[in-house]
């Protein structure tokens, strides 16, 4: 959806994938498999010169070994910045996300873009996308040359999205944590694909929190999607799910914290950054990621 | 529809919100809400309206008498107070009462201790109702918004406080002076007399208190007469004086001792507001 709006605007697009994409769409000049920490991906930078470079796959996926998840995010995030520099990118864009920061019974709200991850404290399966995150920033101050912008959106959910949240939300029968009911943000797929091509075609740098709307609570924002909700205890909840991943990838287990504690970005300077605003409300955003449309 | 207890109890209620002008009350407080009714912190001014019903029950109970509300002034404000009681009466009595008689009406946002958060149900009613969780920078975002804070700097050694030390001040932190002064924000004392006698504590029992994870496990001396019964709050009368409000200039990082001093201001100016309080009281259930 990025590219395609991208290529609206008159930018050549080029993808590049660590898994196998299947129908690439039309508005893609080339579509490439590589990982990002093997050498292709330098063939890629040669060949084609890119003017700007959206880095956006971050692998969250927990089924990944930590191994792999670390060449990927970690290394081979790191080679594709070094690259953009290296081949002359005008600007760069880095996706992150705001489960960084970690839901947690002292989070104020909001969290600004300065204060300290809390995520791995609890969960170290996330360390990956910590320094994923890390890096980026301490790379932005030390390049200044390439102009960079590290996004952390909050919740991305919409129709057309398949990650964890809106898998969730699609369910028949949600289970909550019995008692709990954080405020919680969404950003609807229109409104983080507008936010991307503002990022990629502005001029500020550094890093932003990216939020939707408003925040509202996580039973209200399960109440939108119909579902039957079965309130479950919360330490049984975080039993199953650390149980779970190991035969499953479904559902990360740190994710049962953003269903127990606020997780309230703001994105405040990336609204004042890039004139950016989201369009979509709380509602639309949800009933949309359940219906399909 | 069927008279069940729970219809009965919610038709109850909707009574007294409306005779108590709660309903009135809360629609005219300058919330900024979104389209499902909350603000970002988690109030929602329309369930708030059942839960300031229920706390009308207990406002009712304790009979306060409330002097110098009018002390309160427009825009942002700390409301300073002493604690009492084990459990939270005196921030619920001091809330309603700025709801209540307030011209016009204020909902003071109380600053709640931290494992509120991790309380079942709690957290939720809390959060509705106003309360936030006790941190500097909500705090700053509150006030910046021109919000009415209620913070306790005694924090949990002041409502734990056994009868021995019953309305003498615990030690304040420095937190709040220095919020006030980054914030340009005046301090108004509010001295709360009747909540030590509410549910009265003998001792701290400290090894329950870890075994339960609280703060403290107060024992009150009629524990072993009547069970748990002894935790429910006693027909007290509560008095509550909102001062004169107390302004402070200076930076707000400046050294702790200069703070210090600062912050003694206003426990002398709040220990005498006790002391001449519990002087002028004939009787704790008068």
């Amino acid at each position: 959806m990025v590219g395609a709006s991208l290529a609206e605007d008159g930018f050549r697009i080029v993808g590049v994938d660590y898994r196998k994409v299947e129908h690439p769409p039309d508005y893609v000049e080339a579509v490439y498999r590589a990982n990002y920490n093997k050498t292709l991906i330098e063939d890629i930078f040669r060949r084609h010169r890119p003017t700007h470079v959206l880095h956006l796959g971050r692998v969250g996926n927990l089924k990944e070994q930590i191994g792999k998840r670390f060449d990927l995010n970690v290394l081979g995030s790191r080679k594709v910045m070094d690259l953009s520099l290296k081949y002359g990118a005008g600007r760069l864009v880095v996706l992150s996300t705001f489960h960084i920061y970690g839901a947690h019974p002292r989070n104020h709200i909001p969290i600004y873009e300065d204060e300290p991850l809390r995520a791995g404290t609890e969960f170290p399966q996330i360390a990956d996308a910590i320094q994923f995150d890390n890096q980026a920033l301490t790379w932005l101050h030390r390049h200044r040359a390439l102009p960079t912008v590290l996004l952390r959106p909050c919740h991305v959910v919409g129709p057309h999205i398949n990650n964890t949240i809106s898998r969730f939300l699609r369910l028949p029968v949600i289970p909550v944590p019995m008692g709990f009911s954080p405020m919680t943000q969404f950003i609807h797929e229109r409104d983080i694909v507008a936010a991307i091509v503002g990022a990629t075609k502005g001029e500020a740098s550094g890093v932003f929190n990216v939020a939707g709307q408003s925040p509202i609570p996580w039973l209200e924002a399960v109440a939108l999607t119909g579902a039957r909700v079965v309130p479950v205890p919360s330490s049984l909840g975080a039993l199953a799910l650390r149980a779970s991943t190991r035969v499953s990838s479904a559902f990360p287990p740190y994710m049962i914290n953003f269903f127990k504690f606020p997780c309230v970005i703001s994105d405040v300077a990336f609204r004042e950054a890039f004139s950016w605003r989201p369009r979509v409300t709380d509602r639309e955003a949800i009933v949309s990621t359940v219906r399909g449309y | 529809m069927e008279e069940t207890p729970a219809v009965m109890i919610g038709k109850a209620l909707r009574t007294v919100i409306q005779r108590g002008n709660i309903a009135k009350a809360v629609d005219s407080l300058p919330v900024e809400i979104n389209e499902l009714g909350y603000d970002p912190w988690g109030l929602h001014p329309d369930r708030a309206k059942l839960y300031f019903a229920l706390a009308s029950l207990f406002y009712r109970y304790f009979r306060p008498v409330v002097h110098g509300i009018e002390n309160i002034p427009d825009g942002r404000v700390l409301l300073v107070g002493n604690h009492s009681g084990q459990l939270p009466f005196d921030g619920l009595v001091v809330t309603m009462a700025c709801l209540l008689t307030g011209t016009p009406p204020r909902l003071p946002r109380p600053m709640v201790e931290r494992w509120f958060a991790v309380l079942p149900y709690i957290n939720i009613v809390f959060s509705r109702a106003g309360a936030v969780l006790g941190d500097p920078i909500n705090c700053r975002n509150l006030l910046e918004a021109e919000n009415a804070i209620l913070v306790f700097p005694e924090g949990v050694k002041g409502s734990g406080k056994t009868w021995k030390h019953r309305y003498q001040l615990a030690p304040f932190g420095r937190g709040f002076m220095r919020l006030a002064l980054q914030t340009n924000t005046p301090i108004v004392p509010v001295a709360i007399i009747g909540g030590e006698e509410s549910i009265i504590s003998v001792y701290d029992f400290k090894p329950l208190a870890r075994l339960l994870k609280t703060p403290y496990a107060p024992i009150p001396p009629h524990l072993f007469l009547v069970g748990p019964l002894a935790f429910w709050p006693l027909p007290v009368r509560f008095h509550i004086y909102f001062g004169k409000p107390m302004t402070f200039t200076g930076p707000f990082d400046d050294e702790d001792e200069v703070i210090d001093r600062k912050v003694e201001e206003v426990t002398d100016r709040l220990q005498a507001m006790i002391d001449a309080g519990r002087a002028k009281r004939r009787s704790v259930f008068r």
